[in-house]
C-alpha cells in the first residue's frame, strides 16, 4: 500500500472517531470555605448521555450551573465543543441548552408563546426568518407531543407537562449539548416514565448532561454514569465497567458499595 | 435587538395577562379622576381652591398612575428573579441589554397607553365640567410624561432587582404614596409652603406633577415648565443609569 493512501486511511479513522464533546480538568467551584465541586476530571463524548449520580448536595447541580455559564469555576477548565466556559460563554451559550432544576417557564404565556419566545432568543435571525422560526415552534410542539396543549398558560399546566416544555424549550435552538438538572424531580411514576420515552428521543445525535439522585433514572437512561459525593467524581463509566469495578450487581448497590467505602 | 424585542413582547403579554395591572394602572387612576372632580364640585367657590380643577387633576392623576407603573415593573423583574426565569436566560445568548431594554420597553408603551386612557378621561370629565382644556395640551402630555413615566419605571427597576416579590411590592407602595403626597398630586404644596414645600422642592415628584399640569394648560414658562422638565430629565437618566447599573449587578450576583 502506498504512503499517500495509507495517510487517507488514517484520516478517515481520525474521522470516524468520536470527539470529546465535554471536557473537565480539575474543576472546582468554592462558596467560601465550601468546595461544592473539588477537582472534578471527566469527558463526555458526542452523542453520549452521561448521568451524574448523587445525593442531595454532591455537587451535580454546580457542575451543570458551571457548563451553563451561569457560575463562574473557581478553578479547573471546563470545554464544550473545544470552547471554554469562562473565556469563550457566548460561544457555549448558543451550543448548550438547559432545563434547570426549578422550572423556569414564563407562567402566564402560553406553551407555544413560551416557545416561540425561546426559539427567538436562541434562533439566529441571519438564518432562522420569522417562518422558519415558527416551523421550528411547531416541529417541537409535533416532537414534545405539546400540541393539544399549545394554547394552556403553561402556569395552568401539571409538574409533568411543566417539564416537559421546560426541556422543549431546552431543545428549541437545536443545541449539540443539553443539560438537565433533575429533570424529573418531584413528578409521579407515570409522569416520570413518560418524560423518560421524551428523553430517550433527544438522546439521538446530541451529548446529554443529566443529574439525578434517582438510580433507575440513571440506569434506564445513561450510557456513562458518573458518582458524586461531596463535590468529587468518585466513581465513573457504563454502569457495566462500574458493577465489574465493584463487584456489585445493579446501580443501586453500586452507588452504596461506593458511598458506603468513601 | 431581536433578543430585546422578543423579551419586550413577553413582558408585555405576562404584563397584559395581570387583571392586577388593568386595575391599578388604568381604572383606579381614572376612579380617582372621576371621585376628585366629584369633590372639586362641592367645594364652594369662594374657596379658591383649584387642586381638583380638571386642568390641575388630570396632570396629577398621569404621574399618580405612574407610580403604578413602577410598582408593576418591580413586581414582574422581582418575579421573574424568584422564579428562575431569568437565571434560565442568563444562560441563553441575551446580552445584559437585552434585559434591561426588554424590562423599559413595554413599560414606556404601557405608560403611554395609560396617559392616552387619562388624556381622554380628562377630555370627557372636562366638557362634563364645562371647563376649557386645551387640544394641543392634552396630545402634548401623552409625550411629554415620557420622561417621567421613564423615571418611575427605573426605580420599579432598581426595587425589583433589589429586593423579592414579596417586598418589593411593600417597598413600592411607600414610594406611591410619597410620590403622590411630595408630589402634590391631591394637595396644594405651593400653596402649603413652609418645610412641606422644601420637602417637595427636594425631590423629584412635584417637578414630574409640574410639568404634566403646565403642558396640560400650555403654561410653557421656564419657572413652571423648563426648570421642572429639566429636572425629570436629568433624573430620569440618572435613575435609568442606576437601574441598568443595580440589574447587572444582581445579574452578577444572581449567578
Amino acid at each position: 500500500m502506498e504512503k499517500k493512501e495509507i495517510n487517507e486511511m488514517k484520516e478517515i479513522n481520525e474521522m470516524k472517531e468520536i470527539k470529546d464533546m465535554i471536557v473537565l480538568e480539575n474543576l472546582s467551584k468554592r462558596y467560601g470555605a465550601k468546595k461544592a465541586v473539588d477537582g472534578i476530571n471527566l469527558t463526555v463524548k458526542e452523542g453520549e448521555m452521561l448521568s451524574l449520580l448523587g445525593v442531595n448536595g454532591a455537587g451535580k447541580s454546580t457542575t451543570i450551573k458551571m457548563l451553563s455559564c451561569l457560575t463562574k469555576p473557581s478553578g479547573g477548565s471546563a470545554k464544550i465543543d473545544g470552547h471554554d466556559v469562562v473565556k469563550d460563554r457566548d460561544h457555549v451559550k448558543e451550543i448548550v441548552g438547559i432545563s434547570t432544576q426549578e422550572t423556569a417557564i414564563a407562567r402566564n404565556l402560553t406553551v407555544e408563546e413560551n416557545l416561540s419566545f425561546m426559539a427567538g432568543i436562541y434562533l439566529d435571525p441571519k438564518t432562522y426568518d420569522k417562518k422558519k422560526r415558527k416551523e421550528r415552534v411547531e416541529e417541537i410542539l409535533r416532537d414534545f407531543k405539546l400540541e393539544e396543549v399549545r394554547r394552556t398558560k403553561s402556569g395552568k399546566l401539571s409538574g409533568g407537562w411543566q417539564r416537559r416544555l421546560s426541556i422543549a424549550m431546552a431543545m428549541i435552538g437545536n443545541p449539540k449539548v443539553i443539560l438537565l438538572d433533575e429533570p424529573t424531580l418531584g413528578l409521579d411514576v407515570l409522569a416520570r416514565r413518560e418524560l423518560w420515552r421524551e428523553i430517550e428521543k433527544i438522546k439521538k445525535n446530541r451529548t446529554i448532561i443529566l443529574t439525578t439522585h434517582y438510580m433507575e433514572e440513571a440506569e434506564a437512561l445513561a450510557d456513562k454514569i458518573a458518582i458524586m459525593i461531596e463535590g468529587k467524581i468518585v466513581m465513573a463509566g457504563s454502569l457495566e465497567e462500574l458493577e465489574k469495578k465493584t463487584g456489585q450487581k445493579g446501580l443501586e448497590n453500586v452507588f452504596v458499595s461506593v458511598a458506603e467505602g468513601e | 435587538m431581536i433578543r430585546t424585542l422578543q423579551f419586550a413582547k413577553r413582558n408585555l403579554i405576562e404584563l397584559s395577562r395581570d387583571v392586577l395591572g388593568y386595575i391599578f394602572c388604568i381604572a383606579f387612576p381614572i376612579l380617582m379622576l372621576i371621585v376628585m372632580s366629584v369633590v372639586n364640585d362641592s367645594i364652594p367657590k369662594e374657596a379658591a381652591m383649584t387642586t381638583f380643577r380638571i386642568d390641575n387633576l388630570s396632570g396629577g392623576i398621569l404621574i399618580f398612575g405612574q407610580t403604578f407603573v413602577m410598582l408593576f415593573t418591580a413586581i414582574l423583574v422581582a418575579t421573574d428573579r424568584s422564579t428562575s426565569f431569568l437565571l434560565r436566560l442568563f444562560s441563553s445568548p441575551m446580552k445584559s441589554r437585552d434585559y434591561t431594554n426588554g424590562y423599559i420597553l413595554p413599560m414606556i408603551l404601557i405608560s403611554i397607553i395609560q396617559a392616552i386612557v387619562i388624556v381622554i378621561s380628562s377630555g370627557v370629565t372636562a366638557m362634563i365640567s364645562s371647563v376649557e382644556l386645551k387640544p394641543e395640551g392634552l396630545l402634548l402630555v401623552i409625550l411629554l410624561s415620557i420622561p417621567s413615566a421613564i423615571m418611575f419605571l427605573s426605580i420599579g427597576l432598581i426595587f425589583g432587582s433589589l429586593l423579592n416579590e414579596k417586598s418589593a411590592p411593600g417597598v413600592c407602595s411607600v414610594i406611591v404614596s410619597a410620590g403622590t403626597f411630595l408630589g402634590g398630586v391631591f394637595f396644594d404644596a405651593e400653596g402649603v409652603g413652609g418645610p412641606i414645600l422644601k420637602v417637595c422642592n427636594s425631590l423629584p415628584f412635584l417637578y414630574c406633577t409640574r410639568v404634566a399640569r403646565s403642558t396640560i394648560q400650555m403654561d410653557f414658562r421656564w419657572e413652571t415648565f423648563g426648570k421642572s422638565l429639566l429636572i425629570v430629565s436629568l433624573t430620569a437618566i440618572a435613575m435609568v443609569t442606576l437601574a441598568i447599573m443595580t440589574f447587572r449587578g444582581r445579574m452578577k450576583a444572581d449567578q
